[in-house]
């Protein structure tokens, strides 16, 4: 063990891996804007729905762009390798802020890259091939501590192996859901839309996406499989990409996926960017080795493994909860989950106080479409959400408010029926990590992981 | 390799498991085909349903220029006749809220009510009045045409007079002129687009995401069932969406001025919604590609007992017209005597909009939301 940490790898695979993230963070960033999202999402709301323990993290009316603006230019930082250190804490604090500022817009990926950056904070992604190595020689190395570029391909490893495992449920591997409702959405894609009308077709992808999430790491780490590893990547990514509104997170899988390549393959793409720009050969072969200084190796590697043994439980912590995953979503998010359920909800509230006054309320008024989808098929938003209509319905005349819900929630392919207790006084029920017993049970099974 | 081989055994032998049980139907019919759908609903639905209006309206017209060119006991009754009707046939155009309609926001100038009354007296003296804002919805339409008619005095002769003696009865005349010349303008665009160019964009769309046909069309029928049917016919005036305790709104029903039928425009309302899930062409009144027969043809169905969900959905429609039965032609009395009987009928039409907002849409995967963003 001792003997893996003392050895060493080649730097260009790290580096190649920080350019392309940086520039697809810089993309993704670039593209959230153009679409207007950071106003319809972060602007235009009236009402956010903080992560529990994150509250403080509201978004800044327009100052919100300027949040946008230092996540893109720590990116941009990022990939360029100029005062890496900084750029890439500040690219970690920026984007995790944007993210933690409205659970509704939650997704497994915006977690991902958070917690990728969180592992670059304390890589030597910048020793190589970097503005910071070009400033600064004694920097400058063409090799690295080997787990250094390890850590990585273990979260990539993670990541998939998780996602497979969580596809081992009667509703995806049986019943081929959610996958048989959306893909018949897109039988009007030319050549293979009519494909989709099919429902065995369902059944290949489940159990294609299954065996691929969980094997595709392992065929990536071998030389004599990685070739046609990365193309099933490709093909993988491209077609959820078609099928799929997934935004940036295809992309970023393919290029994660560069990370198992070796050294040599980097660093001929490396040399090919080099020759375009001119660059020094001292600059391409410094023939240093990157060295972290012997306290801070211990603490850095103490921090990864404190890091792996919490993604390691994470997943599993659904397990302390009573109740089915996908109905209660007690444990649900960071985990993983990804695409495994069509859920589509209502959620219908009712304030009423003890003078007899009461309202059914207008979720219109206070959430965005997109905030009330999210909200009505969440039990910890509805919480959110019911103690929201109290402040505001108590300021508009109402003595101690009673917030009631009538909620009917679908999930894949079940008949609706109600997620929550109608007779619960949500006002007065405390958001915790507690188990939530007004919400009613399933009463069906989905087994699985 | 052996792995891969052992699991593509393993996919293979499942398929075929899966497969042989042979529960689900074929496809092989083109019935999950949106195109034929959306072209079924334009053709068969939407244009024929709004060319039935156009002749309802263009009497309504005719009616009013009779009636605004000489007030008279005969022009009144001939006018008042010719508005009932077009707007009990408007019933089954409100729901078509998407494309043109939507475009020129069409039932924000038709039917928004209660009447302003109040403002309608104010732009009566107003000729410049801007009757595009929000606060001018209630002053236009069947609802200030209702006041007009019904309401600007207890008895026709009173009405006749409101428009034949007094300073203002030019203004009232023109005012009333305006309202009927403005709604002409807006119903002959929206036909005329459907007609022209944005039917073969509407049939085009076929996809399923923000903005595709089916999805604009699944939004705008929902909408219209929950806010406007729902809330707005029943559950608004029976003091149900909002208010104290024991108190209703009846001065909040749908033609409050002539009370005698919110009843029948209800019922037009809820078979129009009905006839459009079951694709009902309007003209020869076969059913066609519809939700129904898309909903079919996905397999939707309650799997604990089998029931398909057009079935279940068809089932509560008919549960709900069985209460509205039960109302009396006049929901302005039904409130202040047996306001129970419009919370039975809110409770019904509240289970439908679950069935249509939840089952439906999620087995169709179309997204309720006008806002688009990433999904995991």
């Amino acid at each position: 063990m001792k003997n893996y940490f003392q050895k060493s790898t080649s730097a260009a695979p790290l580096a190649v891996f920080r350019i392309i993230f940086g520039l697809l963070i810089f993309g993704s960033i670039v593209r959230f804007w153009a679409k207007g999202w950071i106003y319809d999402l972060y602007i235009k709301p009236k009402y956010f729905f903080s992560f529990y323990g994150f509250e403080f993290v509201k978004p800044l009316n327009d100052y919100t762009y300027i949040l946008f603006i230092v996540c893109a230019l720590s990116a941009l930082l990022v990939a360029a390798g100029l005062f890496y250190r900084f750029a890439i804490v500040s690219l970690f604090i920026s984007f995790s802020y944007i993210e933690l500022m409205d659970k509704s817009t939650y997704l497994n990926h915006y977690y991902f890259v958070s917690m990728i950056c969180m592992l670059l904070i304390f890589l030597p992604a910048h020793a190589y091939f970097s503005l910071d190595a070009y400033r600064n020689r004694k920097l400058a190395s063409d090799s690295i501590p080997r787990w250094n570029v390890d850590v990585l391909k273990l979260f990539v490893c993670f990541v998939y192996v998780f996602a497979g495992l969580a596809k081992i449920n009667s509703d995806w591997l049986l019943h081929a859901q959610p996958l048989r409702i959306w893909l018949p959405a897109k039988n009007d894609l030319p050549i293979i839309g009519s494909l989709f009308n099919h429902v065995w077709v369902a059944y290949v992808f489940s159990w294609v996406a299954c065996v691929y999430d969980i094997s595709i790491p392992f065929f990536l780490m071998k030389r004599s499989t990685r070739t046609w590893a990365f193309s099933a990547v490709v093909v993988f990514h491209l077609l959820t990409a078609l099928l799929f509104p997934i935004g940036m997170f295809p992309y970023i899988m393919i290029a994660t996926a560069l990370i198992f390549f070796p050294g040599e393959f980097h660093e001929s793409i490396l040399r090919k960017i080099g020759s375009w720009i001119h660059v020094s050969e001292e600059f391409l072969l410094p023939r240093r080795q990157f060295h972290y200084s012997r306290i801070s190796s211990t603490l850095i590697v103490s921090i990864f493994a404190i890091f792996f043994a919490i993604q390691l439980a994470l997943p599993f912590r659904h397990l302390m909860y009573p109740g089915e995953l996908f109905w209660t979503e007690q444990g649900y998010r960071f985990s993983w989950r990804v695409m495994l359920v069509e859920k589509a909800g209502y959620a219908q509230f009712t304030v009423r106080d003890a003078v007899g006054k009461h309202i059914l309320v207008d979720n219109t008024k206070f959430l965005t479409p997109l905030q009330e989808k999210m909200m009505a098929t969440q039990p910890d938003m509805i919480l959110q959400y019911a103690h929201m209509l109290r402040e505001y319905y108590e300021k508009d005349g109402f003595q101690s408010p009673e917030v009631y819900v009538d909620s009917y929630v679908a999930l894949n392919g079940r008949l609706g029926k109600p997620l929550i207790d109608p007779n619960t006084d949500l006002a007065t029920k405390k958001d915790s990590f507690d188990n939530k017993p007004w919400v009613l049970t399933f009463n069906d099974e989905i087994k699985g992981l | 390799m052996k792995f891969f081989r052992v699991v593509f055994v393993g996919i293979v032998a499942c398929i075929c498991g899966c497969g042989g049980s042979g529960s689900d139907p074929s496809p092989a019919d083109n019935s999950k085909d949106r195109q034929e759908m959306l072209i079924h609903w334009a053709d068969n639905i939407i244009i024929p349903s709004y060319d039935n209006f156009k002749v309802k309206f263009d009497i309504m017209l005719s009616e009013s220029e009779e009636f605004t060119s000489s007030p008279s006991n005969e022009s009144l009754t001939a006018f008042r006749t010719a508005w009932v009707e077009a707007y009990a046939e408007w019933q089954k155009v409100e729901l078509f809220e998407f494309g043109p309609a939507d475009r020129y926001t069409l039932r924000n100038f038709f039917n928004i009510y209660p009447a302003d009354v109040a403002g309608i007296e104010t732009n009566i003296l107003d000729p410049l009045a801007n009757l595009e804002v929000p606060n001018s919805y209630p002053r236009q339409g069947f609802p200030a045409l209702d006041y007009l008619i019904n309401g600007v005095a207890s008895d026709d002769a009173g009405i006749i007079e409101y428009y034949t003696t007094g300073d203002d009865a030019p203004e009232r005349i023109a005012y009333v002129s305006k309202l009927v010349g403005r709604m002409n303008t807006l119903i002959t665009n929206v036909i005329t687009e459907w007609k022209g160019s944005y039917k073969d964009t509407f049939t085009s769309s076929t996809g399923l995401d923000i903005g595709s046909s089916t999805g604009i069309v699944v939004n705008a029928y929902v909408l219209n069932y929950e806010r406007y049917i729902r809330s707005g016919k029943i559950g608004i005036p029976g003091g149900i969406v909002a208010g104290v305790s024991g108190t209703a709104y009846p001065d909040k029903v749908e033609a409050y001025f002539k009370k005698d039928i919110s009843k029948l425009l209800a019922k037009n309302a809820e078979d129009a919604t009905a006839s459009f899930f079951n694709g009902v062409n309007v003209t020869t009144e076969a059913e066609g590609p519809s939700f129904k027969s898309y909903l079919d043809a996905l397999g939707a169905k309650d799997s604990s007992t089998g029931t398909l969900l057009s079935e279940i959905i068809n089932d509560q429609f008919s549960v709900v017209d069985s209460k509205l039965n039960l109302l009396s032609s006049n929901f302005y009395e039904e409130i202040l005597n047996n306001n129970q009987a419009m919370e039975d009928t809110y409770t019904e039409m509240q289970k439908a909009v679950r069935l249509l907002k939840v089952d439906m849409t999620s087995a169709m995967s179309v997204t309720i939301t006008y806002t688009d963003n990433d999904g995991d």
